[in-house]
């Protein structure tokens, strides 16, 4: 006896995160995945950013990490709602954690929420969170051939963010072979170039979500 | 390794299936697709397969896996390719200005129990 399902596998995950997502549009919430390699600066370009949205959205925070609440920490003490999720080994954060964590945000005193996803190149590709902008972060120091080496994941990404370009004069990593690579994956994605240290380059990122945050009606 | 999470759901959606269905049986084969840019990996579906799929309704089943293609669009040559991987270039002309398309499939096909 043969049953056709044709079905997708992570369908429970996939429901979920419409779920998700329908709930953030009803309380109009840009919400943003922010992904990259551990060390690429995903916190620190998100403190970075954090500073310069200047009362333009009302943000809040989702960190995932394996363990260790580090990086709430460090959110906390900008002023802005976080909350910690601990994933115990696993390597990306999935739907039901997203789920879960949301139940500690007031989504109705936000418009703008970013999740931290774990630190990953890999895994975290494949799980929708129920966001509406995925932003892959690539910093110089890992070295300028990662986007045809990790390509499902920045041909799922809405947007690139090289980080850390205050080390580009002291390295050979280039930009163009990025972008070049980049335009090849995800042709519409949008490339920035930040240095969270400088500050050069995060009020595009902050303007950009801001506006986004408007149009979103949030 | 996101395949021991991408497994252990689809056991459980198997189960479901299976108990919605009506039917109780132990499955013998289960038909599955995987996209060549998915970004899962076959060999790594079979060892969490192997290792999670004990004292379920799919111990001993037989994991079948179809790879689908992905297809490589070139806007110099305007051909269409079927590829394994993303590329860097056409592999017609090697032009650089390609896209892609497909291959990102993850889903169950079909589930097989004994009559």
């Amino acid at each position: 006896m043969k049953i056709i399902v044709a079905k997708k596998i992570l369908k429970a995950n996939d429901q979920l995160a419409e779920e998700n997502r329908a709930r953030f549009n009803q309380a109009n919430v840009l919400v943003v995945n922010l992904l990259g390699s551990p060390g690429c600066g995903k916190t620190t370009l998100l403190e970075a950013l954090l500073a310069k949205l200047d009362g333009r959205a009302a943000p809040a925070v989702i960190e995932g990490d394996l363990a260790s609440s580090i990086d709430a920490e460090r959110i906390e003490k900008l002023g802005v709602p976080v909350v910690q999720i601990n994933t115990d080994g696993a390597c990306h954060l999935d739907a039901t954690m997203v789920a879960a964590a949301c139940a500690e945000i007031d989504l109705d005193k936000i418009d703008l929420l970013i999740i931290e996803n774990v630190g990953n190149l890999v895994c975290t590709a494949g799980f929708d969170l129920g966001e509406h902008l995925r932003i892959v972060i690539l910093s110089v120091s890992e070295g300028d051939d990662k986007v045809p080496k990790y390509p499902t994941i920045f041909h799922k990404s809405d947007a690139l963010v090289v980080t850390k370009t205050d080390l580009l004069p002291y390295s050979n990593f280039s930009v163009d072979r990025v972008i070049t690579d980049m335009n090849r994956l995800a042709p519409k994605a949008r490339i920035l170039q930040i240095s969270a240290l400088t500050g050069e380059g995060v009020e595009t990122l902050a303007d950009w979500l801001a506006n986004q945050c408007r149009r979103d009606g949030g | 390794m996101h395949e021991l999470s991408i497994v252990d759901a689809m056991i459980k959606q198997v189960e479901r299936e299976v108990r919605e269905s009506g039917h109780d049986g132990h499955v013998v084969h289960l038909d599955i697709v995987i996209g060549r840019l998915s970004g899962v990996n076959v060999d790594s579906v079979r060892f969490a397969f192997d290792l999670l799929s004990p004292d379920t309704l799919l111990e001993q089943s037989d994991l079948r896996i179809t790879e689908s293609k992905a297809v490589c669009l070139c806007e110099a040559c305007e051909s269409r390719t079927e590829i394994d991987d993303f590329v860097a270039a056409c592999p017609a002309c090697g032009s650089e200005k390609i896209t892609f398309e497909g291959g990102q499939d993850l889903f169950l096909d079909s589930i097989e129990l004994v009559d």
